[in-house]
């Protein structure tokens, strides 16, 4: 009856084997939300500080709306820079 | 809403014209520094060999931060972790205590989370400016830039650093706050649809609670990992 036992100790292996992989599944989705959540106010707020900025110069320098339309772009170039440089870092650290 | 409403607890404190009243949001900070030091000081008081529950998840949390800020921010870092840390666990227990019935959620807040943005990057800043002196303006400048475009490329790096906090802040406070609101209507969905169609909503309310537990997890590790990374750009200039 040596049968038995054996399939047990197998039976042990597969499970654990299993249990390690859906914890490591879940970790990642995880980590992924993260990093999802990130990208969308990493442009947002980009945009919203080069609009404020340009803001802020126009009514120092009486050239309203130009500046905030140029930091406008601006602030939308630099928010798809960070973009770039997080999804860079995230594909290092995989 | 009810619940993201500040109200003054006590009187009225007014400090040269300005209002330092104690309020709910006031309170709710106090009792999650002193949910986190009860927490650490019952896990790091007996310090056993085999550890029991409550020592196990203390020197998880330290491991977890400590093993963080040396994958992102390298040896250089470490005499920061302190800072790290607490900044990590205050975090944490705010979106976790704001998980509870009746109680408020300090993060919710946008000016909570922007003071302690701001907080990060004037400290940054000043370490950045510490440690190489002049020299750190220079991660405005990339390297390997056409000359022609260099001024725009400047502009467009200073507004990409000044948006740091920004992006810092609202991410913590819109999460939080949007996660309340969502598990509100969702509430408010059972009442008004009765006994008889009311199961729905309340079987998402149930699974949103699961999900905005992890949410305010993974909040509170967003923030402190972004710490690390633009620590990381202070102490080692690289670009």
């Amino acid at each position: 009856m040596t049968i038995p036992e054996d399939f047990k100790t197998r039976l042990k292996i597969a499970k654990s084997k299993i249990r390690k992989q859906v914890q490591s599944d879940s970790e990642k989705r995880g980590s992924f939300m993260g990093s999802a959540f990130k990208l969308g106010t990493e442009l947002v707020a980009a945009v919203a500080v080069g609009t404020i900025i340009g803001f802020i110069l126009d009514s120092w320098f009486d050239t309203k709306p130009w500046l905030m339309i140029i930091f406008f772009f601006l602030g939308a170039a630099s928010g798809m820079l960070n973009v770039i440089r997080t999804a860079n870092r995230m594909q290092k650290e995989e | 809403m009810q619940q993201f409403s500040v109200h003054k607890i006590g009187p009225e404190i007014k400090i040269a014209g300005v209002d330092l009243s104690f309020t709910n949001a006031s309170l709710f900070m106090i009792i999650s520094t002193f949910a986190i030091l009860i927490f650490l000081f019952l896990g790091t008081k007996e310090r056993k060999i085999v550890p029991d529950k409550v020592q196990l998840i203390a020197e998880m949390f330290y491991s977890f931060v400590a093993k963080m800020i040396s994958d992102t921010a390298g040896s250089k870092a470490k005499p920061y972790f302190p800072f790290i840390f607490s900044l990590f666990m205050f975090v944490l227990f705010c979106n976790m205590i704001g998980m509870l019935p009746y109680s408020f959620t300090v993060t919710s807040h946008i000016i909570v989370t922007l003071i302690l943005a701001l907080f990060i990057f004037v400290a940054v800043t000043i370490i950045g400016f510490a440690k190489h002196g002049l020299k750190y303006l220079s991660i405005f400048v990339p390297s390997g830039v056409p000359a022609v475009l260099l001024p725009l490329i400047t502009i467009i790096e200073i507004i990409s650093y000044l948006s740091r906090p920004v992006s810092l802040s609202v991410r913590l406070f819109a999460n939080m706050m949007a996660g309340h609101t969502m598990l509100k209507v969702f509430g408010g969905f059972v009442i008004s649809l009765g006994i008889l169609g009311g199961w729905l909503p309340l079987s998402f309310s149930v699974a949103l609670t699961g999900l905005e537990i992890l949410v305010a997890f993974l909040q509170a590790y967003v923030f402190a990992i972004l710490t690390c990374i633009y620590l990381n750009d202070a102490l080692n200039l690289h670009h």
